[in-house]
C-alpha cells in the first residue's frame, strides 16, 4: 500500500469503534445488571386477581344474615388479550353475553388498558360456563372463575343494619380501590368492610409481549373475609319490622281512609302529611347490645349485588336506603320527660307553687307566664287542652302533663337563669348521651341536639336559619320559653332513636350509659376469634339514686298499666306480664315549611309519634323505641306499634297492631 | 506491526508456488459467527414458532441453507482472479443498478426493498454494497503512484451517489450510510490529499445543512429521521423496541442467563429478534462475556482484512480488502450500537449472525473477496509489485 499510515489510521478508527461498543456494553450489562433483570421480570409476569368470598354476617344464634354463594363469572383478563385477538373476541363475547358489541368492546379495552380483570358476565348459568370451557381456545383471555355472590337470606330484614355493597366510586378509587373491587357502601357492610373483604387470590401468568399466556407460574388462593357475629336476634327483628310495617299502614289509614303514599319530592307527588316511615330498635339495657333495629320502608340488599339500574333505584321509596335509627333526628317530645323527671327528683326542683315534687298541683290545660319576658313564648298549652286534675310528679309522668313539667322548668329558670346552674337540664341530658354520638358501630350516625344559651348565641352570631330571625332583636336569643320547650323534648331538642334508647337504658339501669353495639365478635371463617367487641361504658351517672330509678320504673309501668296512663289503651289485651311493661309516649309537633304551587311558604304541623318501652320493668333488660314519622300521637300509633315487640320479648303471643287512644 | 506493508523476509520459490494460502483466523472467525448465528436464531425464534404451532426449527433450517450457500459463495469469491474481477466490475455495477431500479419499479408498496423470486426474496441493496466496493476500488486504483486527482474523486463520489439515491427511494437509510462510510474510508485509504478530504467533509456538511434549509427536515426531527426513513422500525414502536432491547441486554449481566434462557428475547418482547436484534439475544443469554467474544470475532475479521490489504498484490485488491473491512465494521458498529442505544435504529443486519438470505450470502461474498486478497497476497513488498 502506498501509505501504510493510512491503513494504520483506518485500523485505529475501527479499533475505536469496537472499543466504544465494548464500553457501552459494559455500562449496560455489568454495571446495573440487577435492575434490568427485575425490569425484565416485571414485564413477563402478569398477576391476575381472584376475588375473595366476602365474610358472613350472622345473628346472635348464628343465623346467616349475609353470606356468599358460589357462582361462576366470565372474566376477561386484559393483560392476556393480544391486540390481534381483540376484534374477534369482542364479536364472540357480544354473541355470548347478549350485550352490544360496543359495551363488550368498552369492557375489553378497559381491561386491556389497565392490564386488569373485568367481569364480562357474572353469575353464569351452568350451560354458559360449560360452553366457555369447551371453547376456551376461541375466547382468548377469557376465563370462567368463581366469583362468589353476596346473598342476604332474609331479604329486607335488617337491611338498614346490614347495608349494601357496590362498586367503588371515584373517591374510593382515589383511596386505592380497584375498579373491579366490591366495597361495602352502607351499614355494617361499610363499617366493617376491611374485615369482610378478605384477601384476594392471585394467579401469576407468564406472558410474552403479545400477552399470550405461556404458563401459569403459581396461584395464591383467596382468603375469605371474617365473620361478624351480631347481637341481633333475627326473630325479634322480624317481629319489629312487621310491627313497624303494620304501624305505618295503620297510621296511613288513619291519615286517609284509602291510605296514602308519601311519594317523591322529585316528581312532585310528595304528600307531606302522609306518614312516611316507622323506625324502631330494641336495645339491651345492661350492655348496650342492639338486638333489633329497623327503619321501614327498607330494601332488599340483594338488588345491589348484580348492580342496580337507575329505574330500580328511583323506584325505591324515599329514604329506604337510610337507617333512620342512627341517622334520623327527631324531637323526643314527651319521652324526654323521663329525663326532666329524673333531673327534678335528683336536683330537688319542685314545680312552681309546690314545695316538693311529691306535692300535687293542678295540671292546667293552659299556662301563661308573662314573667318569661319579652321575646319569649308566654302561653303554653297542655296536650289535653283542659285541666287534668291535681297531680304529683308521678301522675304527671303517667299522664304526660306538660304543665307540671313546665312548672318545674319555670322554677329552674327562675332560680338559675344566667347562673352556672342554668344548664342543669341540658347537663343531665348530655350525661345520658343526648347531644353526642353514641359511637354505635354503624356509619352515618348523627349527634342530635341539646339546645342551650351558648348554642343559640352561636346561631344568632352565625345567623343560622335554625334560629327565628325575630330573636336577633333581643339582647339574648335564649329565653325561658326555649327551656320550657326543651324540658318536654320539643323546640330545638333533637335525638336519634338510638340515643333515645341509650338514654332510657341508662335511666332505668341505674345510671350506666352503655355504648350501643351491633357486633359482638369477629371471627375468621374457621371460627378463630379475631376481635372481641365487649360492651363499653360511655358514662356512669353518679348522681342517680336508686330510689329515683325505682320511682321512674314504677311510673313508666303506670303509663302502660294504669287506666289513666297515656299508653293504657294501646296495651289492652297484651296478655300476661303486662305489669312488667313500662313505657313513655311522646307526640312531637313538627312545623314543616314548604312552598305551595304559588311559591308561598306554608307552615304545616305534622306530628311524630314516639314510644319508648321498657321490659321487664322491675328488672329491666330491654328498651324498645318506636318512632312513626308523621304518624300521629304516641299513644294512638307508636305505643301500639311497640306492643308486638314487647309481647315477643315477654314471651306472649304476638297480636296485630291496632290503634290506641289518642294520647300524648 | 501487522499493519505495516513492508515485508523484509526474502521471497522464496516455495512461497511463490503456494499461490493460494487461506487465512485460518479469518475463516474460523467467519465460521464461528455463522455457527453462533444459527444457534441464536434458533433460540430467538423457536418459542414463537412453537406458539404459532409451527416447527421450532423452521427458521433455523432456512438459515442453514443460506449458510451452506454462503460458504460456497465465500469459497468461490476467495478464489476470484482479480484481473478478471476488475474487468467484470463495470458489469457487476451495472447489473446492480439495474436491480435497484427494478426493485423500485416492480414494487408499489411504500417500502420497496425486495424482489420476490419464488423461493426467497432478493434484496438488491446487499449486492449493491459489493458492487460499490468493487467500483470504488477500480476507480480509485487508477491513480496509483501519484496523488489522487480531483477527477477521480469526483468519479468515486458519483459512483456512490447513484446507487445511494436509488436506495434513498426504497427507502433504506442504513444502507446509504454504509455507502458513505465505506466510500470515505476507501477514499482516505486510496490517498486523498488533505484538501480533497477536507472538501469531502465540507460537501457532506453543506449537503446536510441544505437539507435543513429546504425545510424538509426540522431540527427536532433529527433523531426521528433515522427511524422514519427506515420503516422496518415502525415509528410508534421504535422507542419500545429500543427500551426492550436494552432491558434484555442489561438483564444478561456478566455471564448471561444461559443459552436458550433469554426471557425477554424468547418471549418476543424484543422485536425482530432473529434478524436485526439478534445481538439482543446474545447479550441476554450469553452476557457481557459472550457479547464481547462476538465483538472480538468481528475485530479479528477486520484485523485480518486490514492485514490482507497491507499485503495486497495491487491497489485494486488492497482497496477491496479495506472496503470490505469498512463495510463489516460499520454494520457491526451500527447494529450492536442500536441494541445498546448508542446508534439509531437503521435496520442494518449484523453480518453473519442475523437471519436473512441475501445479506448472509452477500456478506460471505464480500468477506470472500477480502480473503482472496490475502490468498493472492504479494510475496514481496507491494511497492515492487506491478
Amino acid at each position: 500500500m502506498k501509505s501504510a499510515w493510512r491503513l494504520g489510521a483506518v485500523g485505529f478508527l475501527f479499533l475505536t469503534m469496537f472499543g466504544i461498543l465494548t464500553l457501552q456494553l459494559w455500562r449496560v450489562q455489568v454495571v446495573p445488571a440487577e435492575d434490568f433483570a427485575a425490569q425484565a421480570e416485571a414485564l413477563q409476569v402478569r398477576p391476575v386477581y381472584t376475588p375473595a368470598p366476602r365474610g358472613q354476617i350472622v345473628d346472635r344464634a348464628g343465623r346467616q344474615l349475609a353470606g356468599t354463594r358460589p357462582a361462576l363469572a366470565a372474566v376477561v383478563d386484559g393483560s392476556l388479550v393480544p391486540e390481534t385477538a381483540v376484534d374477534e373476541l369482542v364479536s364472540l363475547l357480544a354473541a355470548f353475553t347478549g350485550l352490544s358489541a360496543a359495551e363488550v368492546d368498552e369492557i375489553v379495552m378497559d381491561a386491556r388498558d389497565r392490564g386488569d380483570r373485568r367481569v364480562i358476565m357474572s353469575d353464569l348459568p351452568d350451560d354458559k360456563a360449560v360452553y366457555l370451557a369447551e371453547h376456551r381456545e376461541e375466547f382468548v383471555g377469557v376465563s370462567v372463575i368463581p366469583v362468589p355472590q353476596r346473598t342476604y337470606p332474609y331479604g329486607n330484614l335488617a337491611s338498614g343494619i346490614l347495608g349494601y355493597i357496590g362498586r367503588p366510586d371515584p373517591v374510593d378509587i382515589e383511596e386505592g380501590a380497584k375498579p373491579t373491587d366490591i366495597l361495602g357502601k352502607a351499614g355494617l357492610e361499610a363499617q366493617y368492610d376491611s374485615e369482610l373483604q378478605g384477601t384476594e387470590g392471585q394467579i401469576k401468568f407468564r406472558v410474552d409481549a403479545f400477552r399470550t399466556v405461556l404458563e401459569v407460574m403459581g396461584e395464591d388462593f383467596p382468603d375469605p373475609g371474617n365473620t361478624l357475629i351480631l347481637e341481633l336476634d333475627i326473630e325479634l327483628q322480624a317481629v319489629l319490622e312487621n310491627a313497624l310495617r303494620e304501624g305505618l299502614e295503620l297510621a296511613r289509614a288513619e291519615y286517609n281512609e284509602e291510605g296514602c303514599d308519601p311519594g317523591h319530592k322529585e316528581d312532585g307527588t310528595e304528600d307531606t302529611g302522609c306518614p312516611v316511615r316507622a323506625v324502631g330498635l330494641v336495645q339491651n339495657v345492661n350492655d348496650g347490645s342492639i338486638v333489633a333495629m329497623a327503619s321501614v320502608p327498607n330494601f332488599d340488599p340483594t338488588i345491589f349485588v348484580a348492580g342496580l339500574d337507575q329505574a330500580a333505584f328511583d323506584a325505591l321509596p324515599e329514604g329506604a336506603l337510610i337507617n333512620f335509627a342512627v341517622t334520623g333526628q327527631y324531637a323526643p317530645a314527651s319521652t324526654f320527660k323521663a329525663l326532666t323527671y329524673v333531673m327534678a327528683m335528683e336536683e330537688a326542683i319542685a314545680p312552681e307553687g309546690a314545695s316538693s315534687v311529691e306535692d300535687e298541683i293542678l295540671c292546667a290545660g293552659r299556662l301563661a307566664r308573662a314573667e318569661l319576658g319579652e321575646g319569649s313564648q308566654q302561653v303554653f298549652q297542655n296536650w289535653t287542652r283542659q285541666d287534668d286534675g291535681l297531680q304529683d310528679i308521678h301522675d304527671a309522668l303517667m299522664r304526660s302533663c306538660n304543665t307540671y313539667f313546665w312548672e318545674i322548668t319555670y322554677a329552674l329558670w327562675d332560680q338559675y337563669k344566667n347562673t352556672d346552674q342554668e344548664n342543669l337540664l341540658q347537663d343531665w341530658a348530655r350525661q345520658v348521651g343526648f347531644g353526642d354520638k353514641t359511637n354505635i358501630d354503624l356509619p352515618t350516625e348523627r349527634k342530635g341536639l341539646v339546645p342551650d344559651r351558648e348554642l343559640f348565641e352561636t346561631w344568632a352570631a352565625d345567623k343560622d336559619p335554625r334560629l327565628d330571625p325575630s330573636r336577633l332583636d333581643f339582647a339574648s336569643p335564649w329565653f325561658g320559653g326555649d327551656l320550657f320547650q326543651a324540658a318536654v323534648g320539643q323546640g330545638s331538642m333533637l335525638s336519634t332513636p338510638v340515643q333515645l334508647a341509650t338514654a332510657y337504658a341508662a335511666l332505668v339501669n341505674g345510671g350506666t350509659v352503655w355504648q350501643p353495639r351491633l357486633v359482638d365478635e369477629i371471627r375468621t371463617e374457621d371460627g378463630e376469634l379475631v376481635t372481641e367487641n365487649p360492651p363499653t361504658v360511655l358514662n356512669v351517672v353518679e348522681d342517680l339514686s336508686a330510689s329515683t330509678v325505682r320511682a321512674l320504673r314504677n311510673d313508666l309501668r303506670r303509663v302502660v298499666n294504669d287506666p289513666r296512663g297515656t299508653a293504657y289503651s294501646a296495651f289492652e289485651g297484651f296478655g300476661d306480664n303486662l305489669e312488667q311493661v313500662g313505657g313513655k309516649t311522646g307526640t312531637a309537633e313538627v312545623i314543616k315549611r314548604r312552598e305551595d304551587d304559588d311559591g308561598n311558604v306554608i307552615q304545616e304541623a305534622v306530628t311524630t309519634a314516639l314510644f319508648v318501652g321498657v321490659a321487664p320493668v322491675d328488672n329491666p333488660e330491654w328498651v324498645v323505641v318506636v318512632i312513626v314519622e308523621r304518624g300521629g300521637s304516641g299513644g294512638a300509633v307508636a305505643a301500639p306499634t311497640a306492643r308486638p315487640v314487647l309481647q315477643h320479648l315477654l314471651d306472649q303471643p304476638v297480636t296485630a297492631v291496632s290503634l290506641g287512644e289518642e294520647a300524648d | 506491526m501487522v499493519l505495516t506493508a513492508r515485508r523484509t523476509e526474502p521471497v522464496t520459490l516455495l512461497q511463490r508456488e503456494r499461490a493460494l494460502r487461506p487465512d485460518l483466523g479469518l475463516i474460523l472467525s467467519y465460521l464461528a459467527l455463522s455457527g453462533l448465528g444459527l444457534v441464536m436464531i434458533y433460540s430467538a425464534s423457536a418459542p414463537r414458532l412453537l406458539a404459532e404451532g409451527r416447527s421450532p426449527t423452521e427458521l433455523v433450517r432456512r438459515q442453514l441453507l443460506f449458510v451452506v450457500i454462503g460458504i460456497g459463495a465465500f469459497i468461490l469469491a476467495s478464489l476470484a482472479e482479480h484481473r478478471a474481477l476488475r474487468m467484470l466490475t463495470p458489469i457487476v455495477y451495472g447489473v446492480s443498478l439495474a436491480t435497484l431500479v427494478a426493485v423500485l419499479v416492480l414494487n408499489d408498496d411504500s417500502v420497496r426493498r425486495w424482489i420476490d423470486i419464488g423461493v426467497f426474496r432478493f434484496q438488491p441493496s446487499e449486492m449493491a454494497k459489493i458492487a460499490v466496493i468493487l467500483a470504488l476500488a477500480a476507480t480509485l486504483a487508477r491513480s496509483y503512484d501519484k496523488a489522487m486527482r480531483w477527477q477521480e474523486m469526483a468519479q468515486a463520489i458519483i459512483l456512490v451517489l447513484i446507487p445511494a439515491a436509488l436506495i434513498f427511494l426504497q427507502p433504506d437509510l442504513g444502507t446509504m450510510l454504509v455507502f458513505a462510510f465505506v466510500a470515505v474510508v476507501m477514499v482516505f485509504s486510496a490517498g486523498t490529499t488533505w484538501r480533497q478530504f477536507a472538501f469531502l467533509g465540507l460537501s457532506a456538511v453543506v449537503a446536510s445543512v441544505s437539507l435543513f434549509e429546504v425545510g424538509a427536515i426540522k431540527e427536532y426531527q433529527v433523531s426521528r429521521i433515522t427511524a422514519f426513513l427506515d420503516p422496518s422500525a415502525d415509528l410508534a414502536n421504535t422507542g419500545y423496541n429500543l427500551a426492550q432491547s436494552k432491558i434484555a441486554i442489561g438483564s444478561g449481566g456478566l455471564f448471561g442467563r444461559g443459552l436458550f434462557q433469554g426471557q425477554q428475547t424468547n418471549l418476543s418482547f424484543v422485536p425482530e429478534q432473529s434478524t436485526d436484534f439478534i445481538f439482543t439475544a446474545i447479550g441476554e443469554q450469553l452476557g457481557f462475556v459472550g457479547a464481547t467474544v462476538v465483538i472480538a470475532l468481528f475485530a479479528v475479521i477486520t484485523w485480518r482484512l486490514l492485514v490482507a490489504a497491507a499485503n495486497g498484490r495491487d491497489r485494486f485488491s488492497q482497496l477491496i480488502a479495506v472496503g470490505v473491512a469498512a463495510m463489516i465494521v460499520f454494520h457491526a458498529f451500527v447494529n450492536i450500537g442500536m441494541t445498546v442505544r448508542l446508534t439509531p435504529v437503521t435496520g442494518l443486519p449484523l453480518p453473519f449472525l442475523s437471519a436473512g438470505g441475501t445479506a448472509y450470502v452477500a456478506m460471505s461474498v464480500a468477506i470472500g473477496l477480502g480473503h482472496s486478497v490475502w490468498m493472492r497476497r504479494s510475496p514481496v513488498p507491494v511497492d515492487a509489485d506491478l
